[in-house]
């Protein structure tokens, strides 16, 4: 019927992994990714480019120098070093977090409102080539003033107190940020028509979050860093390439300081990378696979994580906080997944037959029931496994019971956040109302029972007993563990309303995942209908057609 | 197999932004190698089908195949079919008209690169080359897109108003350009509101009205159809039926006639004005005087004499009604210097089967 036969599926890779790396710099070097290229050779006929560098190397040299020499008059060398090189990183972490985000975020939206985008589009570039070129343009763009930067990075060593291990590290950190940063704003700028809306999204989100990062991961890690390697100093934020430098090697070094900035880098890195490239597509289009299994790798990563520092640290509080960070990347999990289409495309369904696509992969593509099962799935092995972990590092009998209660809770409710996203999204016909209506649902259960809880003691006077009108809250989890590890009086109440509570969520969760599968089968059904009128319709016009003597003019 | 299907395939085509219907049940083919004009107003759901044939949008309901493919189903394999170039589309303007050329190269990963020197040259900017695309005028913006979409060897050119904004020695080179990709064998689809633009290329028309396709086919079938329609009942009082082959919307057969001044021939039938031609001639000598030559004959609806021997004559006919007019002046003595039918057929098909309602 037609030239182009169907798309064949890329053989996967057997090569070893230097071979590819190896292939991947000749195909970079050879047939560099053609959306950078022409963002740089554009980039390069931009007058204002060198001028901003100068500016903004020369202020930063400047004030480097002015923090130096001031300091230099009171305290000696070595601190000032010490204290510009933090300084330094301070404002070069500062430039890097608002200034990435501000770049990558006109990209696309850029080539959207400079209607350019379609044309783009339609050279069948895919949209994971064009999100690397636009990464890579950007990442440049600001690495350009990272190395702009390097110089002045440089002075400490005038004054000694930091190696140049710790520099080059700080340094390498820098663009490790750099490129995070940038990989955020393409993601925002992906959903957007307008660079500035794009842009002041983005700076919306990114400022927050970076005093946030840099107050908490910064500041606030220091203190967590002495405590584990008296070697590094508590209290200045740019504690990392120190910690790289003077922390001994061991199962903590290997834990806090590479695994867990690892996964902490890779995790949203290429969940920007996905959420980019989903936002590029349109809506026939398999936007769900590759966010599935990007959900499908970084759950266990984190569990992982979350097992690993309550194993280094042998404190069992640590798996309230890992339950904890499981269960609320879940809800994330929820909110993500709360967008997916009731069921595959017909498009994605015509790929899949070409390409002959196994059942497996087949259950990772677009449809809210096997999106949901996943995330139910992943999120109580997750859970199960921290509180696994808890009952064995649990030194009492009275604490492992905490512990599964807590985690049990967790299951337990979010069954129910699992059922009603999917609820949610089968009777919605567009991807927000199900997001608004989970959020709306997080947090009346959340909030909802404590303010019952708050009304019946004013009412009641007995505190203890309205305790137990917040157990429908799944934070009374906390309350119940707490309870039963500290053996409390009404322990044993206290457990009984809290399970109860968790079963009837689980109960409901289950309910609503049962009616939203009806719903959607239903929604599937009626649509396979009206396309099997539609193509009746097709067919026997055509028969008309072939029957009529002579071809109508103007098919009307 | 391939050779016998339409390059372009609408069918039933519907879409909706919001509760508003812009397209509806829109059906029409476009043969291989044919220059398809699309006319409408502004409003009338011209871009919105073109989108939906370069697989940028999804349609509501019906189907589009392009060369055989459907658009919804497989729109990689579309997009290599076609060259599109929206309305008022952007450029890359700090790089030169080369390196746009080889980035839309690589873009489309033509295989050897040598293509771009080959579209320079067809499209003739290789002079321009290596001037910055910022530095283009909007003729040559629009010829740089031209040259962009044949980079990948297309069988297919949908424009979106590929002469809009342009000035006029820019239309004449655009058309002549469409004009030789049409001998190149490449089926052209194009948009348009200004009629004298299509009318002069384009091998069948489509008109789009409020979101229903009210014609199509080629201009002449549907000038005859029109024609036919709009004669005068015969003997026995009766209009000649319409054909099966009505080119009419189910229910329109008797087609409204719309912004139609009526008049009457000689013999006394209502022409609608539409339907009315106008034939101008410059004559030796005092146009008055020779007016009242042509004045009641058969089809000459009126005769108007201006000045410095204009002549000009609205009737009712064909290509035959002037050569009888011209043979009839010659024949008495009249020395003509010029004649210009009208030309246009085009306009007088869009005036008689819109309504040119606000849209």
């Amino acid at each position: 019927m037609n030239d182009a036969g169907p798309v064949s599926v890329p053989e996967p890779s057997s090569r070893p992994g230097s071979a590819r790396a190896g292939s991947l710099f000749e195909r970079l070097r050879e047939d560099p990714n053609p959306v950078w290229m022409r963002e740089l050779k554009q980039a390069a006929r931009l007058q204002r480019t060198p001028i901003i560098l100068a500016v903004v190397t020369g202020m930063m040299t400047l004030l480097i120098c002015s923090v130096g020499g001031v300091a230099s008059t009171t305290s000696e060398p070595a601190k000032v070093g010490v204290g510009i090189f933090h300084t330094f990183f301070s404002l070069a972490y500062a430039v890097v977090t608002w200034l990435g985000p501000a770049v990558a975020a006109n990209t696309i939206a850029g080539e959207r409102s400079g209607r350019t985008w379609e044309a783009l589009q339609l050279t069948g570039l895919s949209p994971r080539s064009i999100a690397r070129g636009k990464f890579l343009a950007a990442f440049t763009y600001i690495s350009l003033y990272i190395v702009m930067l390097v110089p002045v990075g440089a002075l400490p060593f005038l004054f000694g107190g930091v190696t140049a291990s710790e520099v080059l590290i700080a340094f390498a950190l820098l663009f490790v940020l750099a490129a995070l940063s940038v990989a955020f704003g393409l993601s925002v700028s992906a959903k957007f028509a307008s660079p500035a809306a794009a842009i002041i999204v983005t700076l919306l989100v990114a400022l927050p979050v970076s005093l946030l990062v840099y107050g908490g991961a910064g500041v606030g890690l220091s203190y967590a860093a002495h405590d584990q390697w008296p070697g590094v100093p508590g209290g200045p934020p740019v504690w990392l390439p120190t910690a790289y430098v003077r922390a001994d090697f061991g199962l903590p070094y290997f834990a806090f300081l590479l695994f867990l900035p690892v996964v902490a880098t890779l995790v949203p890195a290429w969940l920007f990378y996905e959420v980019t490239v989903a936002n590029m597509g349109a809506e026939s289009d398999d936007r769900s696979t590759r966010l599935r299994v990007w959900f499908a790798c970084a759950l266990p990563a984190l569990t992982v994580s979350a097992l690993l520092v309550t194993w280094v640290t042998h404190a069992v509080d640590w798996v309230y906080a890992a339950g904890s960070l499981l269960w609320a990347f879940g809800c994330f999990g929820a909110f993500l997944f709360a967008g997916e289409p009731l069921a595959p495309s017909q498009r994605v369904l015509t790929r899949w037959r070409e390409q002959r696509v196994s059942a497996f992969r087949r259950s990772f593509g677009p449809g809210i029931l096997p999106a949901s099962a996943l995330l139910a799935v992943l999120v109580w092995l997750g859970l199960a496994c921290s509180a696994g972990l808890g009952a064995i590092n649990a030194k009492t009998g009275a604490e492992r019971d905490a512990v599964l209660a807590f985690h049990g809770y967790g299951m337990a409710f979010f069954g129910f956040v699992v059922g009603f996203t999917a609820w949610a999204r089968a009777r919605a016909n567009n991807s927000h109302t199900p997001r608004v209506l989970l959020t709306a649902a997080l947090f009346a259960a959340c909030v909802g029972p404590w303010i019952a809880m708050a009304v019946a003691g004013l009412i009641t006077n007995h505190h203890d007993r309205a305790m137990l009108m917040a157990s429908p809250s799944p934070t009374f989890a906390a309350t119940m563990a707490q309870s039963i590890s500290s053996s409390a009086a009404d322990a044993s109440l206290v457990a009984t309303t809290g399970s109860a509570c968790a079963a009837a969520w689980a109960l409901i969760g289950l309910g609503l995942f049962a009616a939203a599968g009806l719903k959607v089968r239903a929604r599937v059904a009626l649509d396979a209908a009206a396309r099997a009128k539609l193509q009746r319709a097709f067919d026997e016009e055509e028969a008309a057609q072939r029957a009529a003597p002579e071809p109508a003019l103007g098919e009307v | 197999m391939s050779a016998a299907l339409p390059a372009i395939r609408v069918r039933h085509l519907w879409h909706r932004f919001g509760t508003m219907d812009v397209l509806r049940d829109v059906s029409f083919e476009v043969g291989q190698g044919e220059i398809f004009g699309f006319i409408g107003p502004n409003g009338a759901g011209k871009t919105t089908t073109i989108r939906i044939m370069a697989t940028l949008l999804e349609p509501l309901s019906g189907k589009v195949e392009i060369d055989g493919i459907d658009v919804a189903l497989a729109p990689e394999r579309v997009r290599r079919l076609i060259g599109y170039m929206p309305d008022h589309a952007g450029v890359y303007e700090r790089i030169t008209i080369r390196e746009f050329l080889e980035f839309f190269a690589a873009a489309y990963a033509v295989p050897d690169r040598a293509v771009v020197g080959a579209v320079i040259e067809l499209t003739e900017l290789g002079k321009l080359q290596h001037r910055l695309v910022a530095e283009l005028s909007k003729g040559m913006k629009q010829r740089l897109q031209i040259a962009r979409i044949l980079l990948h060897d297309p069988k297919v050119l949908v424009l979106d108003e590929p002469a809009s904004d342009l000035d006029p020695r820019a239309r004449i080179e655009v058309r002549d350009l469409l004009l030789e990709l049409k001998d190149l064998g490449k089926t052209i689809f194009l948009s348009s509101h200004i009629l004298t633009e299509l009318s002069d290329i384009c091998t069948s028309v489509g008109i789009l009205e409020r979101g229903s396709l009210v014609v199509s086919g080629p201009i002449s079938e549907i000038a005859e159809r029109l024609a036919a329609r709009n004669a005068p009942p015969g003997a026995d009082g009766k209009r000649e039926p319409p054909t099966p082959q009505s080119p009419f919307l189910p229910g329109n057969e008797a087609g409204p006639v719309h912004n139609a001044e009526r008049a009457q021939t000689a013999g006394g039938a209502l022409v609608p004005g539409a339907a009315r031609k106008r034939l101008r001639l410059r004559v030796i000598g005092d146009a008055r005087s020779i007016a009242p030559l042509i004045e009641g004959g058969g089809g000459v609806l009126g005769v108007e004499a201006g000045l410095a021997g204009q002549l000009t004559v609205h009737y009712v006919g064909d290509e035959r009604f002037v050569a009888e007019v011209v043979r009839h002046l010659v024949s008495r003595g009249v020395g003509i210097v010029g004649v210009e039918p009208e030309r246009n057929e085009l306009e007088r098909i869009f005036l008689e089967v819109t309504r040119g309602d606000l849209q």
